[in-house]
């Protein structure tokens, strides 16, 4: 794959998509009043589970999973595993029951059920890191499709790609696009699966279904190149495995974003349904995945490149190098470029509008300006829109990891305060605000030790990995919430009677 | 609202009503085939490795996949889809049945909360 030039035609590719998308929205806005952020036409169940994909959809999935498996093999199923389960997760302790507390944020939720401001504000703030980190990673696979598109290094990337991820947004909300998450669903998972079945067809693999016909390149890897895929654990522990597996579960069902789904579809029934298909649109891009690791190896093989490679650099750029590899057309390759910078750019978008509503109507009128009007809301969130970009952009110039390991981080974040938060906030009504609070600072603490003493104590690094803390932290989390709770005076009993009744049918006596 | 509500509570270990009960034993099955097929496959990739090295895990393939790849990589979220599926099948028929009850006493609460 040649760095350093101009790629005209899938330049051309990316901006016919992101005008197809706004062509769309621009159409769909006349029939429905909602704002840029939030599409609330939902049609039916596949609509709606749809929608959760393409609101799941980020540069993680796209670029990132693939990179991870390219560099360390069978520990990427980790991945796969985590970013599926999750739904189940949330699908039958929480989808149903959020609905029935009527509200509509994750800061609303806490504050409401935990009956607390302080608890409500520490949300909203976690939900703010939550998204930067998670932001984090998008930029990073934004950045290095920018330095491939137009033949720039890295850093000057990262800011090109700010500049357009910033401009798409202020003009979108200007002219008021609408997002249409079905079409850019749709959109993304044949850019995706298209050009694997053409790169298995080219391979003379079993085309129609790439998803199993890559397991002949892991045979050819290994009888010709003596490349052995067959040890899971050969590089990484049991333990490594399962803790990243939890925590990314853990973490899908306590992501705000992820959440933020469940608060007000209309009905329960379709709820779930919803995130039923949601699960199969999902799975169908992370059933694939995989290939474009295995493939990328294939080709490098082939063509004598050593197969020791780290760059992670290259390692997150794998799917656009297997396809050019592979001697795919450059529209191809264009295709899956567009792909992933619209996923990044539509997940960034959502992440960031969310964290400054969080800023604008939690923390800013609440803790900064508590005679502030509804337009110094509005002038607050976009001011902090700007702000967050800003922070993003300078944490990307030195990035954590991979992307896949800058989103786990993410995750591990979430499944160590908001998912025990959610969890017992809705499974026990004893619960209380000093609970959660010394919860989530508990969580906190877990997420951000490995970073912080992991050098000093490499105990920390080995029992909260940090892309993985949440596999014995969330778990330790619960303990200190419960604790916290039996040690204080309980909640109201008007919350207990709320959730007795209105949340899990409970009868009367 | 007395002291004595507190022990009447209902939480996932200590579900009350037959609705919350029944919905308890429902999300405990299932969560149980969630995670046993997690940690079994992998705990069954971990000792197939251990025992026979490379040798077995080799040769073990399912549609050219290692067996490891399969399981995880494919069976298993199509394992969690049929989870989500037999749930929302179960929950369905369920809450047609008590469909009016629950109705019945959410209002009751409204006006208990009212009172």
């Amino acid at each position: 794959m040649a760095f350093g030039m101009i790629h005209f035609v899938p330049i051309l590719i990316v901006a016919t998509m992101f005008a197809l998308f706004a062509f769309s929205g621009l159409r769909s806005r006349s029939s429905q009043n909602s704002g840029y952020e939030f599409n609330r036409s939902y049609t039916g169940r596949i609509g709606i589970g749809a929608g959760i994909a393409s609101n799941w959809m980020s540069a993680a999935s796209f670029l990132g999973l693939a990179g991870v498996f390219y560099l360390k093999g069978y520990f990427a199923m980790a991945y796969v595993v985590g970013w599926t389960g999750g739904y189940v997760l949330l699908l039958v302790l929480m989808a149903t029951q959020i609905r029935r507390f009527g509200k509509f944020t994750t800061p609303d939720f806490i504050g409401f059920r935990y009956e607390s401001d302080t608890a409500r504000n520490l949300a909203a703030l976690i939900s703010i890191i939550i998204s930067v980190i998670y932001c984090v990673a998008q930029f990073r696979g934004i950045a290095l499709l920018v330095s491939w598109l137009f033949g720039i290094d890295y850093i000057p990337a990262v800011v090109v790609g700010t500049v357009l991820f910033v401009s798409h947004v202020t003009v979108s909300g200007a002219v008021g696009v609408v997002r249409n998450q079905k079409l850019q669903y749709f959109v993304l998972i044949i850019t995706f699966i298209l050009p694997l079945m053409l790169l298995t067809r080219k391979l003379g693999y079993f085309w129609i279904l790439p998803q199993f016909g890559y397991g002949a390149a892991i045979g050819e890897l290994q009888r010709q190149f003596d490349f052995n895929w067959s040890e899971p654990f050969g590089s990484t522990t049991l333990f490594e495995w399962l803790a990243l597996c939890f925590t990314l579960m853990f973490g899908t069902a306590g992501l705000p974003h992820v959440l933020s789904r469940f608060y007000m579809v209309p009905g329960k029934r379709d709820a779930r349904w919803g995130v039923v298909w949601g699960l199969f649109f999902i799975a169908l891009i992370y059933w694939s995945a995989p290939a474009y690791g295995v493939l990328a190896r294939l080709f490098e093989a082939r063509n004598g490149l050593s197969l020791n490679m780290t760059g992670t650099d290259a390692a997150d750029m794998i799917v656009l190098s297997a396809a050019g590899l592979g001697g795919l057309p450059l529209w191809a390759v264009g295709l899956l470029a567009a792909g992933g910078m619209s996923a990044a750019f539509s997940a960034s978008a959502g992440l960031l509008m969310t964290g400054s509503a969080s800023f604008s109507y939690d923390i800013y009128p609440r803790l900064i300006r508590p005679d502030a009007s509804e337009q110094d809301k509005v002038f607050a969130a976009k001011g902090f829109f700007l702000a967050l970009a800003a922070i993003v952009m300078a944490l990307t110039f030195q990035p954590l990891g991979m992307i896949a390991e800058i989103a786990a981080f993410a995750f591990a974040i979430a499944g160590n305060t908001i998912f025990p938060a959610f969890l017992l906030g809705i499974w026990w009504p004893r619960a209380n605000a000093v609970g959660v609070i010394s919860g989530m600072l508990t969580g906190l603490a877990i997420s951000f030790a490995p970073l912080l003493i992991g050098d000093k104590l490499p105990i920390i690094s080995q029992i909260f990995p940090f892309t993985s803390s949440a596999f014995i932290g969330a778990p330790l989390v619960v303990i200190v919430m419960v604790c916290a709770s039996l040690l204080t005076a309980p909640p109201s009993p008007a919350i207990r009677l709320f959730i007795s009744r209105e949340v899990h049918d409970c009868p009367e006596n | 609202m007395n002291k004595t509500h507190e022990d009447t509570d209902p939480s996932f270990f200590k579900p009350r009503g037959a609705t919350m009960r029944a919905e308890v034993r429902v999300i405990t099955l299932i969560l149980s085939g969630w995670l046993i097929a997690i940690v079994g496959f992998q705990l069954l990739a971990y000792i197939l490795e251990v025992s026979y090295s490379e040798l077995l895990l080799e040769d073990l393939t399912f549609f050219n996949l290692p067996i490891q790849f399969w399981l995880s990589g494919q069976l298993l979220p199509l394992w969690f889809i049929i989870l989500c599926v037999l749930f929302n099948i179960w929950m369905d028929r369920h809450s047609e049945q008590s469909g009016e009850g629950s109705l019945r006493f959410r209002i009751n609460a409204v006006r208990g909360e009212e009172e």
